[in-house]
C-alpha cells in the first residue's frame, strides 16, 4: 500500500476535530488536576489525620490500577446507579481526579521545601491563616512545583488517547474511526502519530524554559 | 458475583498473560534504558542529541498510539514485518519503558561523584570499564528505586494490549462483563488484581534494592563495628 | 623483588634504594626509557579556565626518582599541574611528556587516540584529596580493580599483591571492610595502596591530607614518607604541610598566579628564598 496524499487531505478535517477534542479534554482535566491537587494538598496539611488517609488511599488506588480499568469502571458502573453521563465528561473527570492525586503529592513535596521560618514570619506579621495560604504559601508552592506539575499535565495529555476506548472522539479515536471506515490504516495512524508528536512541542518548550529558570 | 467467579479458569489465563507481558516489558526496557541513559551523557554531541531525540520521539505519542501504529500501519510500509499482537505489544511498551527509564539512568549516573570518574581514569580503566565496574554499580542505588515505580506503571501500561487482541486480564474481564452484565464485580476484581500485581512488583524491586553493592556497603558500615569485620569476611567469601 | 627483568635496565639511571625489602618497580617501562632524562616534563604549558589563566607558560621537569613538591597559595594552579599530568584535563597550549613521550600528540603532531593515551598514562598514578575510593567495593576489591581490568592479572595474583600493599600501609586486617567503615586517614592510606598496586613510575599526590583532621594526617604522611624513602618512584606532590614537604622533597617549586616564581632544594627555599613573594607566602603559612 502506498501513501495517498488525496486521502490525507480528505481525512485531515476529521483528525482536526480529534485535535480539538484532545485539547479541550486536556485543558478541562488539567484544570481539575491542578486545582483539585492543590485543594487536596492543603487539606492534607491542614487536617492531617483525615486528609492524609484520604489522599493516601486515592494515591495508592491510582498507583496500582490502570486508568483504563478506572474508565471502564466509571463508564459501566455509574448507569447501574441510575447516573447516565456521556463519555466525554466521564473521561475528563476520571483523568482529572487521577492526576489530581499525583499533583497533590507534587504540591506537598514543594510545600516541605518552604522553610519554616517563613511561616513564623507570617505569624509574626499577624497574617490570618487564610491570607498566609493565599498570599504566601500557595503562590510559593505553585511556583516551585511548576516543572513537575507541567510534566504531569504532559502525561495527562498523552493519556487522553485511551479515551477512544469509551468512544470519545479524541485524535486517536478519530484516526481509528477513519481507518475502519476506509480500510486504510497507514495514513490515519501515521498522521495521528505525527500530530501527537507536534502537540508535544509546546510542552517540551515550556519545560525547557522552566528548567532554565530553576537551574 | 458467583456468575463472574465461574469464569475463574479464563481469568487465571488472562492474569498469566498480563504477568507474562509485564515481565518481558520490564526486562526488555532495562538494556534500552541503560544504553539510552548512558548515551545522553556521551562526550559526543551527536550521540547526546540522537538519544535525546529518540527518547522524545518514543515518549511523545502515548504508548497506545505507538502500538496501533506498529500493529496496523507498520506492516503496510514496504519491507516491514507484520508482528504478532503479543510481540508488537511487548516491543512498544518496552521501548516506552526504556525511554522513561533512560532519564532515571541519566540522573543516577550524574549523581555519582565526579571524583569516582577521576579515580577510574587515574587507575587506567577504560571508559567502558569505568562505567560497568564503578559508575553504574553506584548509580544503581539511585536508579533502582525510581525504576521500581516506573515498573509499577509498566504493569498498568499492559492494560492497553487488549486493544490489539492480546487476551490479557482486561480483555478477559471485558468479555466476562459482556456475558454476565455484572460490571461492578468484574471491574472491582480487575482493579484488585492489578493492584496486587503492582504491589508485588514494588516488593520485588524493594528486595532488589537490598542486594545492590553500594547499599550493601552502606549497610555494613551502619552495623556495630564489632560485628562488621566478621560479617564482611563471610560476605566476601560467598 | 617484584620485577627483576627490568631492574637491570633502570639500574644505572636511578640508584636502587639500599636493601629495601620492598621496592616499587615501575611497571612495563620500555627499554628506550633509559635514555630519557625526565620522568615528566612540562613544556610551555598554559591552561585557562574561560578567560581566567590558570597556568602561564609552565616549564617543569622531574627526573626519574625525584620527589618534587609544589607549594603556593590556593588557586595558584598547583592542582591543575597534577590533573594535566594525569590527563584529567587538557592544556590550552604546550606539551607534556611522560618519559619522553607526549601525552597529547603522536609523532606526527596529531592528538593521541584513546588507547595510545591510555598506554602512556598507565605510568602515572594519583592520590586525591577526597580519596575517591569506590564506596561499593571492599578495600581488597578497590585494590584489584585496576590490576585485573587494566593489567589483566588473574584475581589470585592481584589479591596476593594487593595484600602486600595493604600490609605496607598497615591495614592488612581491613581487606574485607568497606571504605565507609574506615576513618579518613585509613581511607587515604588505602587510596595510596590502590595507586601503587599498578606500579606507577610517577606518583601524583594532590593535597592528600587537606580533607583530614590534623590527628589523622600524620599516619598518611608516614606512609608517604615510607614510600618516598624506599622506592625510586618519581613524585609530584601538592601539599600545605610544609614540614612534610621539607622532609620528603628533593626539590620545591613555589607557584604564584599560574607561574613558578622560584624553585630549589627545600633547605634553600625554606631558609633563604630569593623571592619576596615566597618569603611572604611561607610566613603566612608557617605563622598559621
Amino acid at each position: 500500500m502506498t501513501w495517498d496524499w488525496n486521502f490525507v487531505l480528505k481525512i485531515l478535517p476529521r483528525l482536526m476535530d480529534g485535535v480539538w477534542y484532545t485539547v479541550l479534554i486536556t485543558l478541562a482535566s488539567s484544570a481539575i488536576a491542578l486545582g483539585g491537587g492543590l485543594v487536596l494538598a492543603i487539606l492534607e496539611t491542614v487536617s492531617t489525620t483525615f486528609g492524609q488517609a484520604f489522599v493516601r488511599f486515592w494515591l495508592e488506588l491510582f498507583r496500582g490500577v490502570p486508568t483504563l480499568v478506572l474508565l471502564y469502571f466509571t463508564f459501566y458502573v455509574l448507569p447501574e446507579f441510575g447516573i447516565v453521563l456521556p463519555a466525554v465528561p466521564i473521561g475528563i473527570a476520571v483523568l482529572g481526579i487521577v492526576y489530581a492525586a499525583y499533583c497533590s503529592e507534587v504540591y506537598r513535596g514543594s510545600l516541605i521545601t518552604i522553610p519554616a521560618e517563613l511561616r513564623d514570619a507570617c505569624v509574626a506579621l499577624h497574617l490570618s491563616p487564610y491570607i498566609t495560604w493565599q498570599r504566601v504559601l500557595a503562590p510559593l508552592m505553585i511556583k516551585r512545583a511548576a516543572p513537575a506539575l507541567l510534566n504531569y499535565v504532559l502525561g495527562l495529555f498523552r493519556e487522553t488517547a485511551v479515551l477512544f476506548a469509551l468512544g470519545v472522539p479524541v485524535l486517536m479515536g478519530e484516526a481509528h474511526e477513519v481507518g475502519y471506515e476506509n480500510f486504510r490504516f497507514l495514513e490515519p495512524y501515521t498522521l495521528a502519530g505525527v500530530i501527537y508528536l507536534g502537540m508535544n512541542l509546546p510542552f517540551l518548550y515550556l519545560l525547557s524554559k522552566l528548567k532554565d529558570k530553576h537551574a | 458475583m458467583r456468575a463472574v467467579l465461574q469464569y475463574w479458569p479464563v481469568l487465571v489465563q488472562g492474569l498469566c498473560i498480563t504477568v507474562w507481558v509485564a515481565v518481558w516489558v520490564i526486562l526488555g526496557s532495562v538494556p534500552g534504558a541503560v544504553i539510552l541513559g548512558a548515551l545522553r551523557l556521551s562526550e559526543r554531541r551527536v550521540f547526546r542529541l540522537a538519544s535525546m531525540l529518540f527518547i522524545e520521539f518514543i515518549r511523545a505519542p502515548s504508548a497506545l498510539v505507538l502500538l496501533f501504529w506498529v500493529f496496523y500501519a507498520l506492516p503496510l510500509v514496504p519491507g516491514m514485518p507484520r508482528l504478532s499482537p503479543l510481540t508488537a505489544a511487548i516491543l512498544v511498551l518496552a521501548l516506552d519503558g526504556a525511554a522513561y527509564g533512560a532519564e532515571m539512568v541519566r540522573a543516577g549516573i550524574q549523581a555519582v561523584h565526579v571524583g569516582q570518574t577521576d579515580a577510574c581514569h587515574a587507575l587506567g580503566l577504560s571508559k567502558l570499564q569505568s562505567f560497568t565496574k564503578v559508575i553504574l554499580p553506584q548509580a544503581l542505588s539511585q536508579i533502582v528505586p525510581n525504576f521500581g515505580s516506573l515498573a509499577r506503571s509498566m504493569v498498568k501500561w499492559t492494560a492497553i494490549v487488549s486493544f490489539v487482541g492480546v487476551q490479557d486480564l482486561l480483555y478477559i474481564g471485558n468479555n466476562i462483563r459482556g456475558q454476565t452484565f455484572d460490571a461492578v464485580t468484574v471491574f472491582c476484581l480487575l482493579a484488585t488484581l492489578y493492584w496486587i500485581l503492582t504491589v508485588l512488583c514494588g516488593v520485588a524491586f524493594r528486595v532488589l534494592e537490598q542486594v545492590l553493592p553500594l547499599n550493601r556497603a552502606l549497610r555494613a558500615a551502619r552495623m556495630p563495628s564489632q560485628a562488621a569485620p566478621e560479617a564482611d569476611v563471610q560476605g566476601g567469601a560467598q | 623483588m617484584l620485577n627483576t627483568g627490568e631492574s637491570s635496565h633502570s639500574g644505572p639511571l636511578v640508584p636502587r634504594a639500599a636493601a629495601a625489602s620492598k621496592t616499587f618497580e615501575p611497571h612495563g617501562s620500555a627499554p628506550k626509557s633509559q635514555q630519557v632524562r625526565w620522568a615528566i616534563e612540562f613544556e610551555k604549558v598554559s591552561n585557562s579556565f574561560g578567560a581566567y589563566p590558570v597556568l602561564v607558560d609552565l616549564d617543569l621537569q622531574v627526573r626519574p626518582g625525584e620527589k618534587v613538591t609544589l607549594i603556593g597559595p590556593s588557586g595558584s594552579g598547583k592542582t591543575t599541574v597534577l590533573r594535566l599530568a594525569m590527563t584529567l584535563a587538557k592544556p590550552t597550549s604546550g606539551d607534556i611528556k611522560i618519559f619522553g613521550e607526549s601525552i597529547l600528540f603522536d609523532m606526527a603532531g596529531k592528538p593521541l587516540s584513546g588507547s595510545q593515551e591510555a598506554r602512556i598514562r598507565r605510568r602515572c598514578g594519583m592520590v586525591f584529596q577526597h580519596f575517591n575510593l569506590f564506596p561499593h567495593l571492599t578495600v581488597l576489591q578497590n585494590l584489584i580493580v585496576a590490576p585485573t581490568a587494566v593489567l589483566k592479572q588473574s584475581k589470585e595474583q592481584a589479591e596476593e599483591s594487593a595484600l602486600e600493599y595493604l600490609h605496607m600501609v598497615g591495614l592488612q586486617d581491613k581487606a574485607r571492610a568497606y571504605p565507609a567503615q574506615l576513618s579518613g586517614g585509613q581511607q587515604q592510606r588505602i587510596a595510596i595502596a590502590r595507586a601503587l598496586v599498578i606500579k606507577p613510575e610517577i606518583l601524583l599526590l594532590d593535597e592528600i591530607t587537606s580533607a583530614l583532621d590534623p590527628e589523622l594526617a600524620g599516619e598518611v604522611l608516614d606512609v608517604v614518607r615510607g614510600v618516598a624513602h624506599r622506592s625510586k618512584v618519581s613524585m609530584l606532590i601538592v601539599t600545605h604541610e610544609m614540614r612534610f614537604a621539607r622532609e620528603v622533597s628533593d626539590r620545591i617549586a613555589v607557584f604564584d598566579r599560574g607561574r613558578i616564581i622560584e624553585q630549589g632544594p627545600p633547605e634553600k627555599i625554606f631558609s633563604h628564598p630569593d623571592s619576596e613573594r615566597t618569603r611572604a607566602f611561607l610566613q603566612s603559612v608557617l605563622n598559621h
